[in-house]
């Protein structure tokens, strides 16, 4: 079997004498939807950050394709083709909606000079295909001038095209309407099929459940459930998620003993 | 302006495929044109600034001989005070856009002229003396960014302890006491004075011919250089610029460079205008070009601003000058009046942005 796409082997995050992340291991494989769940300040945040490139882990190794990366940051990541949807969606107030989708990335000529009408009509074009979002005049429109579910659908309008081999989407589906959520879940699907996986970060366990095909439960800082979508329920991800390792010993000790029962 | 203006697209024309109408609505017409400047720094000051000259205009033509504004001799001094002001103002608004100030600025520019006039005064070749200029110019800049980036702390602190020093430098290069070094007479040639400062009819001096070309550069820069968009990624959220792998600190740093390089310029105008210089007497400068930034527009925040808003600011700041000086009222309201305008722009610009698309 060939090695996954990316792995995280006994990854450690402290911020001083704060563990956020503790001992984690992972791995995303090629053609996968990963859900990483988990409650607020389980630490699935700073396992993005650590996929992403913009934090560096305390300890730990970071594989790509099987190789180590050695000194990682955001852009050995971009290099790689990991794309980011963050949470605070890492967009520009001041520029416009054009401008916030090809930062850092413009098409230029060979002078630098930028194709501003060539950019504006693949703006629209990705907003109108990509993510369902009702209220978007124009490309040109200042982001600081949309609403919140506006400004994450420019976000994963963003990511998804300069999708390339990993989208990472950090709680995507927070500011959306119900229609763009399904729009942007069926949309990864249609990702998935082209090559590209995807980490969907969210703790929203019926979208997860909807589209992943395996499971990673966090809590406090550690990974205590990883298994794929037909070996798992609602209800197994729900006691993880809520109930920790507790939990989950309590689902499991009370469905043994249904099984007893019925026995 | 800031974007350019686009062309109407027709759709559905008859003959033409109809082509399927999409939600993100790309139709052109002015309300949009309008729709998508208002706020962003240069259209409010654009009007106002037409509104003041219309007034200028209109006092002029119904009594020339005690406000002559359009005279000869006002606009040659207006079309010689604009254009270095402007540079300064154009340096301090990309700063400001990448969201840091220079408050050594005049110093700097001091320092290259002082250095300009020395040299070309001791019979160097003028092109040598401004490549000088904009070479320490950028120099001294660069110094500024290497400390607000290595250490972290408020360019605005930062730059005006480096005012401090350089003000003192440029005594040093002097000699304490000595005389304020000055270009004869019949040493400056005729050639660069025409190159710098020829009268192009009416009164208008060649400076402006210079503002007009650096800024026509610095606005492809700014507005359509993919570089020039970094500068406005990392002024409006530094944390997004390096989340898309923009380093933040080579931008700052272009910034300051850029900044540098025209107060280098700056100093070649005055420098070769005035032909001598007492040190530290350019003390002030810095504020009058942050001035004209805000009042063409740039926010105090970073990441907003526009360099045709710029240069109508410095306009501004020198047409107001013009009218102290024509209708005769003691100079110290010139003092007023900019301090005001500031004021009243930082109000009328934050209002204006919150009605931005």
């Amino acid at each position: 079997m060939s090695a996954p796409l990316l792995e995280l082997r006994n990854i450690t995050k402290t911020f001083g004498k704060n563990m956020a992340v503790k001992d984690v291991s992972l791995a995303i494989g090629q053609n996968e939807i990963v859900g990483l769940l988990g409650d607020n300040g389980a630490g699935k945040s700073t396992v993005v950050r650590m996929i992403s490139g913009v934090t560096k882990p305390t300890s730990g190794e970071y594989l790509w394709n099987g190789s180590a990366i050695a000194h990682l940051s955001r852009s050995v990541t971009e290099g790689l083709g990991v794309e980011t949807i963050f949470q605070d969606s890492a967009l520009v107030d001041q520029m416009t909606i054009t401008r916030n989708i090809f930062m850092g990335r413009e098409m230029t000529n060979r002078l630098g000079l930028m194709k501003v009408k060539k950019m504006d009509a693949i703006s629209s074009q990705i907003l109108d295909s990509v993510v369902t979002i009702e209220g978007i005049r124009s490309p040109r429109q200042l982001v600081g001038s949309l609403s919140g579910g506006q400004k994450q659908a420019v976000a994963i309008a963003r990511a998804v095209h300069f999708k390339r081999t990993l989208l990472v989407l950090d709680e995507p589906t927070s500011a959306l309407a119900v229609r763009a959520t399904e729009a942007l879940l069926a949309y990864l699907g249609q990702l998935k099929a082209e090559g590209v996986s995807s980490i969907l970060v969210t703790h929203n366990l019926h979208h997860a459940f909807q589209v992943c095909d395996r499971h990673i439960v966090m809590n406090h800082g550690e990974v205590i459930l990883d298994v794929r979508k037909e070996d798992t329920t609602v209800e197994e991800l729900t006691a993880a998620v809520v109930g920790g390792r507790v939990g989950l010993d309590e689902l499991r000790s009370g469905e043994t003993a249904r099984r007893d029962a019925t026995r | 302006m800031q974007t350019e203006m686009s062309v109407p697209v027709p759709s559905g024309v008859a003959g033409g495929p109809a082509s399927p109408r999409t939600r993100v609505a790309e139709h052109h017409s002015l309300t949009t044109w309008f729709r998508d400047r208002r706020g962003r720094g240069a259209l409010e000051v654009t009007i106002l600034f037409c509104l003041l000259q219309l007034g200028c205009i209109i006092y002029w033509a119904i009594d020339p001989k005690k406000f002559a504004y359009l005279s000869a001799a006002n606009l040659s001094v207006m079309s010689q005070s604009i254009p270095w002001l402007g540079l300064l103002a154009i340096g301090a608004g990309v700063l400001m856009i990448a969201g840091e100030f220079d408050l050594s600025v005049a110093m700097n520019m001091g320092m290259c002229e002082l250095v300009f006039i020395r040299w070309y005064g001791s019979g160097r070749s003028a092109w040598l003396c401004a490549a000088i200029c904009i070479v320490l110019g950028v120099a001294i800049a660069s110094i500024n960014a290497l400390i607000v980036n290595t250490f972290h702390i408020p360019s605005f602190i930062a730059t005006l302890g480096m005012a401090s020093f350089w003000w003192g430098m440029q005594n040093k290069y002097v000699g304490s006491g000595g005389p304020a070094p000055r270009i004869d007479d019949a040493k400056l040639s005729p050639q660069l004075k025409s190159v710098i400062s020829a009268n192009l009819g009416l009164g208008i001096r060649g400076q402006m011919l210079w503002l007009l070309g650096v800024a026509a550069l610095v606005w492809v820069f700014m507005h359509r250089h993919k570089l020039g968009n970094h500068i406005f990624a990392v002024g409006g959220n530094e944390n997004a610029a390096r989340a898309i792998s923009i380093n933040p600190r080579r931008v700052k740093w272009m910034a300051f460079a850029v900044l540098g390089a025209l107060a280098g310029l700056a100093a070649v105008l005055q420098g070769v205008q005035q032909r001598t210089l007492i040190p530290g007497s350019t003390a002030g400068y810095e504020l009058e070009a942050i001035a004209g930034a805000v009042i063409g527009g740039c926010s105090l925040r970073g990441g907003k601003g526009s360099v045709f808003g710029m240069i109508l600011g410095v306009a501004f700041v020198k047409t107001f000058q013009a009218i102290v000086l024509l209708s005769s009222l003691p100079a110290y309201y010139l003092k007023v009046f900019i301090g005001l305008m500031t004021v009243f722009f930082v109000i009328i610009n934050q209002f204006f942005e919150s009605k931005a698309e």
